[in-house]
């Protein structure tokens, strides 16, 4: 260097130079190729960071209680270097890559065989931070403890870096979704708030044992939703039962306020009690009815009974029409909106002949009413449920369009059975997260899953009270987005 | 698993460069943030955002929120605001991506919609004729937003009812109007069913219903 500026001196400077100049000349020339350098190695850094700021550098989000492992890699020839820091707290570590190294790389491997190679972390000195390299890169993995938006850093260093050069960053977010099943909250009711209802109920009715045998009981429970309960929101399902000793009919109503409604819970209560009191008076003496019933019994199959119809008709659809009157009374003495106190309705009632079972159905709404027999494996479907074309959309008893005399017949029907595992009424609280869409509602391999799945947790013997609290309990059951109230009837 | 669909339309034309599309960013950011500790968010919300300047791009198509990661959002040094165009695409992606119910499917729940813009459409002729293809579409809801002093109230109004307007662009605002956003998507989630129209929850004082 010296000798190369001392020649330059020569040529230019011919005449001599002074020690003043030659020492200003020097000190010019190191301050300008300092500088050159500094430039240099800046233009370095940008080439390196423009390079890894526009990698496609994708970490998917991480959800707490789910393991991960996520595979992050660059195979670059100028980025010989990186590592991450900041995942700490998330519970999540970095492991390097298990590279099945086909082709020789940097080790003896023999060609072709496939070997399993770790990296050995433990034995790199002054190294806190696995390193991934072009050919190893790093795994994100473990079990994330932490929800929450993380910031990561990346840190690599690029070709040529030597110890005293910066090393380059990138920022990485990170996010890691709570666990849902975590965040529900389960807030009391407010006792005081308007038409207070229990959170939950169960019931079960016991219609013992006589002289033809076994008789069918009733068991049912209802359950207030997540959604509602992590806001301390009153349950807006509703039941009732009913059996009649003297006379074995049995009926049974299940009703679902609309979520969106403020008073539907009384909407939904209203439906319940008004249709039960009304078809357990018009079934205290029902002779007309039962005599229809036996001449039906003997008919031919596909044979239509006026009668029965004209019965039918006014009994359940009466008790339908009594319960959308009822509901118009107290909103009226409330002076409410009518849509206030939308509810669905599922009215069902039953009676065991000699020659088997008569069952009549009425159903406005969504939800499910079903004959199931798991022996036959046979579903009767009492109806189809009203939806529109979106989620939520359904009709309500409260809609006066539900009450022209076509509309009443559409949503009346009658059967006559052998016999049957169960008579099932619900919510579509506990329809959706099983049977999802109407077109499965028709399927019996649906039906055998939710029985089950209902017998799994419920002990479905005859005379077994006990069965109301192990019902309520399996309407607990996990399903990711449905967490509507939730209430069914089984009549088995 | 039925979906709360919500399509977030935001204006990237020239004047909302630095500071505002920056703002706009965070304001995101949080409401992401917010509605994923919000159990029943979580499982059903899936948000999409459309951006438009002189261009309309889908930034993300929808997503569930727990797979959602905020892409870098660009806005051209100036030019044209072309909104029609922006809601000319928003029709198509809502014809693609919304599910309808049918007997095989489970539908969505209705879609909402949120329109953002510190200006006014550029593409007039367009947008007055796609606004009554919006209005097929059966949103919920739709919100506007005009963003700063220049934002132009009156093409929103024939778009929607609920129009608000946010008086200044920085952060803190933007932040306070998405927070609002993720208390409306959570309203939307579990109110939609009997009612026709959404109860919207009280804007933060930064916003002004234009009636």
């Amino acid at each position: 260097m010296k000798e190369l500026l001392e020649k330059i001196f020569e040529n230019i400077y011919s005449n001599g130079l002074s020690e003043e100049r030659y020492c200003d000349i020097k000190e010019f020339i190191s301050e300008k190729l300092i500088s050159e350098y500094n430039d240099y190695v800046m233009n370095r850094e940008i080439v390196a960071k423009n390079k890894v700021n526009t990698l496609d550098i994708v970490l998917p989000n991480a959800k707490v209680g789910d393991y991960y492992s996520q595979l992050l890699k660059i195979e670059d020839e100028e980025i010989i270097e990186y590592w991450i820091e900041g995942l700490k707290k998330t519970g999540l570590e970095v492991v390097s890559e298990i590279v099945l190294d086909f082709q020789k790389e940097d080790n003896t491997m023999v060609q072709g065989s496939a070997n399993l190679e770790v990296f050995d972390n433990d034995n790199i000195e002054c190294q806190k931070q696995v390193i991934g390299t072009k050919n190893k890169g790093l795994v994100i993995k473990g079990n994330p403890i932490m929800s929450g938006d993380f910031d990561l850093t990346l840190k690599y260093k690029y070709k040529g870096w030597f110890d005293g050069c910066n090393i380059l960053e990138r920022k990485l977010r990170f996010a890691i979704n709570p666990d849902p099943r975590s965040l529900w909250k389960d807030i009391p009711t407010d006792k005081n708030i308007k038409f207070y209802k229990d959170d939950f109920v169960s019931e079960y009715v016991t219609v013992l044992a006589n002289d033809k045998g076994l008789q069918k009981d009733i068991v049912a429970a209802s359950k207030r939703g997540r959604s509602h309960a992590h806001e301390g929101k009153a349950r807006d399902d509703d039941f009732k039962l009913y059996h009649n000793d003297e006379n074995g009919w049995y009926i049974i109503a299940v009703a679902d306020g609309a979520g969106s409604a403020k008073y539907s819970r009384k909407g939904s209560e209203i439906a319940c009690e008004t249709s039960v009191e009304y078809c357990k008076q018009a079934l205290q003496m029902p002779t007309e009815l039962e005599e229809t019933i036996l001449e039906l019994s003997k008919a031919e199959e596909g044979y239509s009974n006026r009668s029965i119809s004209t019965l039918i008709y006014n009994i359940i659809g009466g008790a339908a029409h009594k319960a959308h009157r009822a509901i118009l009374d107290v909103v009226k003495a409330n002076e409410d909106q009518v849509r206030d106190y939308a509810t669905t309705l599922l009215l069902a009632i039953c009676k065991k002949f000699d020659f088997g079972w008569f069952v009549a159905s009425f159903w406005v709404g969504d939800g499910a009413m079903c004959i199931y027999d798991k022996e036959r494996q046979y579903i009767k479907l009492l109806g189809t449920p009203d939806g529109g074309e979106y989620a939520g959309q359904t009709r309500f008893l409260t809609m006066p369009e539900i009450f022209t005399p076509e509309s009443i017949m559409s949503r009346l029907k009658y059967s006559i059975e052998e016999d049957f595992s169960a008579l099932i009424l619900m919510t579509d609280g506990v329809s959706d997260p099983f049977f999802e869409t109407d077109a499965n509602l028709n399927k019996v391999e649906k039906w055998n899953e939710l029985w089950e799945n209902i017998n799994k947790e419920v002990d479905l013997t005859d005379d077994n009270s006990e069965s109301k609290n192990q019902l309520l309990n399996w309407l607990d059951f996990w399903s990711a987005g449905n967490h509507d109230d939730r209430t069914i009837a089984i009549l088995y | 698993m039925r979906r709360l669909p919500v399509y977030l339309l935001i204006d990237t034309s020239g004047s909302m460069r630095g500071e505002p599309i920056e703002s706009v960013k965070v304001g995101i950011e949080s409401m992401i943030s917010t509605l994923r500790q919000d159990p029943y968010a979580l499982e059903t919300v899936n948000i999409s955002i459309i951006t438009y300047d002189r261009d309309v791009k889908i930034i993300f198509p929808l997503t569930p929120l727990d797979e959602l990661q905020l892409p870098d959002i660009v806005t051209p040094d100036s030019g044209p605001t072309h909104t029609g165009a922006a809601l000319e695409k928003l029709c198509s992606q809502v014809e693609k991506e919304v599910k309808l119910s049918t007997p095989e499917q489970k539908g969505d729940w209705m879609p909402l919609l949120f329109i953002m813009t510190d200006g006014h459409p550029s593409d007039i002729m367009i947008y007055n004729q796609v606004i009554k293809k919006v209005k097929q579409h059966n949103f919920a809801s739709i919100i506007a937003c005009a963003a700063g002093m220049k934002a132009k109230v009156e093409p929103l109004k024939q778009l929607t009812n609920e129009v608000y307007s946010l008086d200044t662009m920085d952060s803190s605002s933007f932040k306070k109007f998405f927070k609002w956003v993720s208390d409306l998507i959570e309203v939307g989630n579990k109110s939609i069913g009997a009612t026709d129209e959404l109860l919207l929850p009280t804007p933060p004082e930064e916003m002004n219903r234009i009636i």
